[in-house]
């Protein structure tokens, strides 16, 4: 009886990733039909079993972007961007959707190929080369201390370091950043946190919005494509 | 044979809803009269398409056919029209109003007969059961009835107002709503009773705060109050909360004349009665606009009410690419839909897009009732083929019964696109976007689906779990800076005398033994002999521990050294051998004595 049990439980433990491994193709040929709210849902559910996996929120920015809910299209874009920066298919269909909102994925000013080289890494990946980096400093110095050799070596990859740990900062400032995306088709956006305050503009679905603050329903937010800050409703935006 | 059978029932097929869609009716607004009043004789004939054709009416021996108004209105080509008749009694008696005749694509189309009876004076009308029949078809007891509780707001009003008053001319005002929400429709009705003939009454309407005001038609019809049988002319208005606050509606004010002497049929057509000229006035209404309620969709528009429909529709559905598809979206409702937003097409992918101008109106809903409507049409051009779906659209109203937001959504719809047949320039959609020649840009999409999942990450990113290295790579230097600056120290001094005994032992002349004995010092005791004179250097060795005994015996060693070295003599390998013993022992008394 007890290996019956264990037997099933084993099973169970099987069955249940198989299940939702069977659920991504189904979702899939949904798509493919155009049934687009059935395939998101499919979705929806995959990332409960793979929550960091770029490509499941990069299907469900596709499902989003082809039921004209851009502006969820672009969080989910975003979001698979920050866990996979380098996959062009991302990048693309990210610049594409931020574009329709008159957003830019690149900001004006910022060479492109600057802006690839600062997200050829993902943020993992960077701490990654930071710690790799920081053992090889550890490494010459003591080497130098017990030795008084390899002074040059040390130098390098110390500047090396000094480097990576400021693209490090930088990188890890922006991924902290807490941004939103206007999800309905327009968001008003007034100067305190509720509708008595009166509305200053408004922004169409697809607009990129960091978050100052948060009050009750309502965040505090900054338009850095039109220099504007004031108040939105929650349940106007996507928080990524 | 069978095919001619067949062809013949099709035809019938085709035909037989054709002739059953025109429909005639005829009603008047009362079956019994007196000589002083006149008769309303309602036909309606619905159904039939292209121009007006006027209705045959049956001789009507007992009247004079006093006015005639048309209504028409039409929907889809199909025309409804009214033709109302003003009929004069002439006679006393009975009288019958023969079947009013239609003749339509080679049809004929009769009503039914109508009894009247003609009475000289209202006594005996009064008595006779009426049966009224109101312009807009409601069939209506013309006996006095207790004014009911379940009646709408604006006929109970009207009937409360109605039954305070006796005198023979009043004019009364009431709303369906006294607290409309903003843009919520409600009607004024203004009803001016007569139960004495009078002539024309110029009708002033009233003025309005707050409120845009639309006028909903005219309507007449019989009541009876307090025992006395009156005829009323109603007035409709729709009215529409601009703001809110408080609306006012003010008085309305008809003026009549009245005849100084008996009217007869006569004195309605020479106009020879004495007349003098009176006024009604009904009460101002103040009615509070409500605000809506927060939480609104995005989908709303403006629109306040119930029972609204929404649907889309795409005509045609199958093109090809370049060709024009009409997708119309289309609203209506019970109450004017012109004040509403326009809808707004989200952009469809893979379709150029071009709005057209949103088209409202009215037309004969069921019941006689009015319907709005209110149109929206864009024109959507595909770029390329393949098969699309118009996503299901959303089309929200705020519903004041149950007070909630309510949406409204459509059925996605197929667009069938096939390659286009045309040259290249008929669609050049993207003619700045020619990249080379035979390539053209059509539009842009996002990129397909991942279809496999988990992507792998750098090597690199493996390295960001290994926390804890940092912590022990940070020992490791801590290790290093400690040895450096302490162990470094005492492991050179452990080794002094290993290495000056090692080198004594292999010791080949004075020089090496004194060299031997100086690096000893320098490493174990920090004792730079090269600048201290020997009494410097035997204090120096006290201080660290070295008994005088000791340091006699370095004394000795040293000035035997310094004589070697300065004033070196050939001895021989036995004298370096004498010397290097003399040493090593000074350097064990050393060791001991300063460890």
């Amino acid at each position: 009886m007890r290996h019956g049990f264990f037997i099933f439980l084993i099973l169970l433990g099987y069955a249940v990733p198989c299940f939702a491994q069977d659920t991504l193709p189904q979702a899939e040929e949904l798509y493919r039909q155009g049934r687009l709210s059935m395939a998101l849902s499919l979705y929806e559910k995959a990332l409960k079993n793979h929550p960091n996996d770029p490509f499941v929120y990069y299907n469900i920015g596709n499902c989003y972007f082809k039921m004209g809910s851009k502006g969820l299209a672009a969080a989910n874009y975003y979001r698979a961007f920050k866990l996979n920066p380098r996959d062009p298919d991302i990048r693309h269909n990210l610049s594409l959707t931020l574009a329709s909102g008159g957003e830019r994925l690149v900001p004006t000013g910022v060479p492109e190929v600057l802006h690839r080289a600062f997200f050829s890494l993902s943020l993992p990946e960077l701490t990654g080369l930071l710690f790799a980096l920081f053992w090889l400093v550890c490494l010459y110095v003591c080497l130098w201390l017990l030795k008084r050799r390899g002074r040059w070596v040390l130098l390098i990859t110390g500047s090396l370091l000094v480097i990576c740990a400021g693209w490090w900062y930088a990188r890890t400032e922006q991924d902290n950043q807490p941004l939103a995306v206007v999800a309905t088709p327009v968001a008003e956006i007034r100067s305190g946190p509720g509708t008595n305050f009166p509305a200053s503009a408004s922004i169409a679905q697809g607009h990129l919005l960091t978050i100052e603050d948060e009050k009750d329903d309502w965040y505090e937010v900054i338009v850095k494509s039109q220099s504007l800050k004031g108040w939105v409703e929650k349940s106007t935006v996507e928080k990524i | 044979m069978r095919k001619k059978i067949a062809f013949l029932i099709l035809f019938l097929l085709f035909t037989i809803p054709a002739a059953a869609q025109v429909l005639l009716t005829a009603t008047t607004d009362k079956t019994a009269l007196t000589l002083d009043d006149e008769l309303t004789l309602t036909v309606r004939l619905s159904g039939t398409k292209g121009n007006l054709i006027m209705p045959q009416l049956p001789s009507l021996p007992a009247f004079n056919v006093y006015s005639r108004q048309v209504n028409q209105s039409s929907i889809n080509g199909n025309n409804t029209l009214l033709f109302r008749y003003t009929l004069l009694p002439r006679f006393v008696g009975k009288t019958t109003i023969g079947p009013v005749t239609f003749n339509y694509e080679g049809n004929t189309y009769k009503t039914e007969p109508i009894q009247i009876r003609i009475y000289r004076d209202s006594s005996a009308v009064q008595n006779t059961p009426i049966q009224s029949v109101s312009p807009d078809g409601n069939i209506s007891s013309n006996q006095e009835q207790e004014i009911s509780a379940n009646l709408p707001p604006l006929e109970y009003s009207l009937a409360t107002q109605a039954s305070k008053h006796r005198e023979p001319f009043f004019t009364i005002a009431a709303v369906s709503n006294q607290n409309p929400y903003v843009n919520q429709e409600f009607t004024l009705a203004i009803r001016f009773y007569y139960s004495q003939a009078f002539y024309d009454a110029p009708y002033q309407k009233p003025t309005v705060s707050n409120l845009f005001l639309e006028d909903a038609g005219s309507v007449d019809g019989t009541q009876s109050i307090n025992g006395v049988l009156y005829r009323y002319q109603e007035q409709r208005y729709l009215l529409m909360g601009a703001a809110p606050g408080p609306a006012t509606i003010g008085s309305a004010t008809v003026t009549y004349h009245v005849s100084m002497s008996p009217l007869s049929a006569l004195d309605r057509f020479f106009g020879s009665a004495m007349r003098e000229e009176r006024k009604s006035v009904s009460s101002p209404i103040s009615v509070n606009i409500r605000q809506l309620p927060s939480g609104q969709p995005a989908s709303f528009y403006g629109a306040v009410g119930q029972g609204y429909t929404f649907h889309a529709s795409v005509q045609p559905a199958k093109v090809e690419a370049g060709e024009a598809v009409n997708l119309t979206a289309t609203v209506r409702g019970p109450i004017n839909l012109k004040s509403t937003r326009d809808f707004p097409f989200p952009n469809i992918d893979g379709f150029k897009s071009y709005p057209a101008a949103a088209v409202s109106g009215n037309i004969p809903g069921a019941n006689n009732t009015i319907q709005s409507y209110k149109t929206f049409k864009t024109v959507l051009v595909p770029v390329a083929s393949g098969i699309y779906t118009i996503p299901p659209l959303e089309w929200s109203y705020f519903h004041p019964g149950k007070n909630q937001y309510l949406t409204l959504t459509t059925q996605p719809l197929s667009i069938t696109v096939t390659p286009s047949t045309q040259t290249e320039k008929s669609f050049d959609f993207a003619a700045n976007h020619t990249i080379g020649s035979g390539f053209q840009t059509l539009g842009q999409d996002v990129r397909y689906l991942k279809t496999s999942y988990a992507p792998k990450e750098l090597w690199l990113a493996q390295l960001s779990q290994w926390k804890i290295i940092n912590a022990l790579m940070l020992g490791l230097v801590a290790c290093c800076v400690l040895f450096a600056s302490f162990g470094r120290k005492s492991l050179s001094q452990r080794k002094a005398f290993t290495t000056a005994r090692t080198k004594l032992k292999k010791a080949q002349a004075e020089t090496e033994v004194a060299e031997a004995v100086a690096t000893y010092l320098q490493e174990k005791l920090r004792i730079n002999t090269g600048s201290l004179p020997l009494k410097e250097i035997t204090t120096a060795l006290a201080k660290k521990g070295v008994r005088p005994a000791t340091a006699e015996a370095f004394s000795l060693l040293w000035q035997r050294l310094d004589a070697a070295r300065f004033a070196p003599a050939e001895l021989g390998a036995q004298s370096t051998m004498d010397l290097s013993a003399q040493a090593l022992d000074v350097l064990v008394l050393i060791e001991e004595e300063t460890k």
